[in-house]
């Protein structure tokens, strides 16, 4: 049945609506300009209506999370949902696949992708994405330190990487291009790191600055609706900063109407100066600054949570420092000719001066750099449940709010981080952006983030109006953003007053280019490829019609 | 209001005796303390357990007699598939007159448990203060932490008169445990603080030990990187440990 969401105060920035009192109708899934019969009812009077929130990086399924959930029994321990006619739901911060669903769809959030999947497992991030209920999804496969990549960047082949990319992302059902400290993951195959975009990688020749630089140009050239999305080199260490304007700054030599040409993941993580554990400080002024001049580039901010998470990455040199850092159980793992992975359980705690800092640096980059360049994220599950996005809003948008909570974090974030000067307070428009309309450019997702004719019927209603409430009211802001009063999935009522009350199922979305290229030109390197490999080339990767709802987009 | 000593109990006060009405096909999650023993009767009638996944009150498993008002709790009969029994109390007894299930006396704080039979698995597992007697066996991971939680038995003191499983206070931060006849392998593993007794055999003791100490008065073996000393053996020297395991003199 059609749907009208009645007399709802609309922010749509991408359609330039800013808090106009209107009505939004829904039929067969999509926003459509007006329903006259047979319509459903829904009274939104003097409540935000906005498009369903979109989360562009979150590790929500594949061999990264299971394996957490597997050596981290005790998350499971907390009981989100007993299954009342839907499916029951627990997890700490690993959270099983039906409650990753739920707990998106109970903060009107209606999409989200998983970022990093190796390639060689892919099946198996693909199960997991058909077992989250209600949203959209896609998955990004891990490029940055796979041996053609390098190979191929090696020899300045971009002809020879477009087909490989395009290869992958047919096999893997793949949406996009990730990069996880490239080189560094096979640097660490013995024993190392790569600590500049400068440095070889061993047995390759070729340097993180030529690996990022080939992956930006192939996916330019295959123009893939989402940029090249890199976790940068040297993450968590202090002084990662310069490496990260750095890597920013490769991103001017490339140029793209629609969308950025490189995507900087969770930069908080990325966004440290100083010289070691002592005299750690936030470079995100310096960042901010960076990004907003340049024009082709996006963020995202990792920010971390008080509390706990559990840090996972293809990122293995990182994974071990951490892992002796923290004194934690970890797990480490070599994917073959891929890339690698490592999980290492973790607190954020207030009282210490480094997660401090952490938590001041990404709510400065949150406050800094321009809404419609950064997006939300705690890098989930690495900076903590992505279930907090209402609490990190909320510190955005109430100095008051932010204050309350400097208090319990460490007073070394008052020398170490520009925080506590900065008095800028998010608007509920800004705040759409970072969650919405800034998401669904970065992804290259023209139908979401907005309510305009055509885009897809998701929708949230929240309690709280964009024209009238107060900021330092910001108990009954975060009580707004928690509670959605309805968040609607293609025009399904998903979630009232809080809570789930039907399930839908969403599509999984990936990219199809391989009619931009030729696997011709790599056919020879492939079949020498499967030589050094644990699987055949016709057992690798995922048919289409495996996938419980695929959506098959072609580039443009 | 007064209550009468119950003959058969030596002079102790019953106050809350259960029977099981049936042979239970299933197991029974029954969270009971002592607590419940001194709420009014139709309250302890209808106290919810689950018997397999369904819930049901109490009365419709077992036979109870109230006859008093003090913090004790009888069980009679075989509750070899009763779990949780005491889990969390904070003061008051129980007395197991045969066999208990597993997870008895889980994070338990206070007050005592008297089990006549045998025990099963996850004997008062990451207990923190009180006292449990086994005049039986247990089962294996006496005083152990969950799978995935840092820290075993933090406090209190165990018992056991007959035999025990593997894994005895793995993780163990503190509290005693004594074992009267044998254990099993990985006494220890872990541990970081605490005492264990064990006055038979056991297999392997100590990997990964960093503190606390083991008694052994018959055979055991310990993990190679223990380093031997004039009365015992110190490690496990792989994780830095300052562990003692010695002979019970
Ligand atoms: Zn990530």
């Amino acid at each position: 049945m059609a749907l009208q969401i009645k007399n709802g105060i609309v922010v749509d920035p991408k359609n330039g609506i800013s808090g106009e009192k209107m009505d939004i109708f829904i039929k067969d899934g999509k926003i459509v300009e007006e329903v006259k019969k047979n319509c459903r009812v829904i009274d939104a009077t003097g409540k935000l209506v906005v498009a369903g929130g979109i989360d562009l990086h979150a590790h929500i399924a594949g061999c990264k999370i299971n394996t957490g959930r597997a050596m981290r029994p005790e998350e499971m321990r907390f009981v989100r949902r007993k299954s009342n006619g839907l499916r029951a739901a627990v997890g700490r911060t690993l959270l099983t696949s039906p409650a990753i669903g739920y707990e998106y769809a109970k903060m009107g959030y209606t999409t989200a992708v998983d970022p990093a999947t190796p390639s060689l497992y892919v099946i198996h991030t693909h199960e997991e994405l058909d077992s989250i209920p209600i949203i959209d999804k896609a998955t990004l496969p891990l490029f940055g330190n796979w041996h053609q990549v390098m190979r191929y960047s090696a020899d300045k082949d971009i002809e020879k990487l477009k087909s490989f990319v395009a290869w992958v992302l047919e096999r893997t059902k793949g949406y996009g291009v990730k990069l996880v400290n490239p080189g560094g993951v096979e640097a660490w195959m013995y024993g190392g790191n790569v600590h500049t975009l400068d440095d070889a990688v061993p047995g390759f020749g070729v340097t993180p600055r030529e690996i990022i630089t080939s992956l930006i140009a192939a996916v330019e050239e295959l123009n893939l609706p989402h940029s090249a999305h890199i976790h940068c080199n040297n993450l968590g260490m202090p002084g990662n900063y310069e490496t990260t304007m750095e890597t920013i700054k490769l991103a001017k030599g490339f140029e793209n109407r629609d969308r950025q040409v490189l995507h900087v993941t969770h930069v908080q993580f990325n966004a440290y100066t100083g010289s070691s554990w002592r005299d750690i400080g936030s470079g995100a002024e310096e960042i901010a600054k960076l990004v907003n001049r340049i024009e082709s580039v996006t963020i995202d901010m990792g920010q971390p949570i008080f509390g706990h998470a559990t840090t996972m990455t293809a990122d293995c040199p990182w994974q071990f420092e951490l892992h002796k850092l923290a004194k934690a159980k970890w797990c480490n793992r070599d994917i073959e000719l891929e890339t690698g992975g490592g999980i290492v359980p973790y607190v954020y705690r207030a009282k210490n001066a480094v997660n401090s800092v952490q938590w001041a640096t990404g709510l400065e980059l949150g406050l800094l750099v321009d809404a419609d360049k950064i997006a939300i994220s705690t890098d989930y599950p690495n900076g903590g449940p992505f279930n907090s996005y209402p609490y990190i809003a909320t510190l955005l948008m109430s100095k008051k709010f932010r204050d309350e909570e400097m208090k319990k974090a460490h007073p070394y974030i008052e020398k170490a981080t520009s925080l506590p000067s900065i008095d800028a307070e998010r608007t509920i428009e800004d705040i759409v952006k970072m969650t919405r309309v800034t998401p669904a450019r970065v992804l290259g997702m023209k139908n979401k983030g907005h309510l305009g004719t055509g885009a897809d019927g998701d929708v949230a209603v929240y309690d709280i109006n964009p024209m009238d409430y107060n900021s330092s009211n910001f108990q009954a802001i975060l009580k707004a953003l928690k509670n959605p009063l309805y968040t609607i999935k293609s025009g399904e009522i998903v979630v009232k007053d809080g809570d789930v009350v039907s399930e839908v199922w969403g599509r999984t979305y990936w990219v199809d280019v391989r009619d931009k290229t030729t696997t011709e030109l790599i056919e020879r390197d492939l079949e020498e490829y499967f030589n050094y490999y644990t699987v055949n080339r016709e057992n690798y990767g995922v048919e289409e019609r495996w996938l419980q709802n695929p959506l098959r987009v072609m580039a443009g | 209001m007064a209550s009468k000593p119950v003959a058969g109990y030596g002079g102790v006060i019953i106050l809350l005796v259960m029977k099981p009405r049936v042979d239970f096909e299933v197991n029974v999650e029954a969270e009971i303390t002592p607590e419940l023993a001194a709420k009014p009767f139709e309250e302890i009638k209808q106290f919810k357990v689950y018997y397999g996944n369904r819930l049901v009150p109490l009365e419709e498993l077992f036979e109870i007699e109230k006859k008093g008002d003090d913090e004790i709790l009888i069980l009679e009969g075989d509750f070899s598939r009763v779990k949780w029994i005491g889990k969390s109390m904070e003061k008051g007894e129980v007395v197991i007159k045969g066999d208990i299930g597993a997870h008895c006396g889980a994070f338990m704080k206070g007050g005592k448990i008297t089990v006549e039979g045998n025990a099963d698995d996850w004997l008062g597992a990451e207990m923190e203060g009180g006292e449990i007697a086994v005049r039986g066996n247990t089962g294996n991971l006496v005083a152990c932490p969950y799978w995935g939680n840092l820290k075993g038995m933090k406090g209190g003191r165990i018992t056991v008169y007959g035999n025990a499983g593997n894994y005895i206070g793995e993780k163990m931060c503190g509290g005693e445990i004594e074992i009267r006849g044998d254990a099993g392998d990985f006494v220890g593993t872990e541990m970081k603080d605490g005492k264990i007794t064990i006055h038979g055999n056991c297999g392997y003791v100590g990997g990964d030990m960093k503190g606390g100490e083991i008694f052994i008065g018959g055979s055991f073996e310990v993990v190679p990187a223990f380093i031997k000393t004039d009365d015992g053996f110190i490690g496990d020297v792989n994780v830095k440990g300052k562990g003692k395991v010695k002979a019970l003199k």
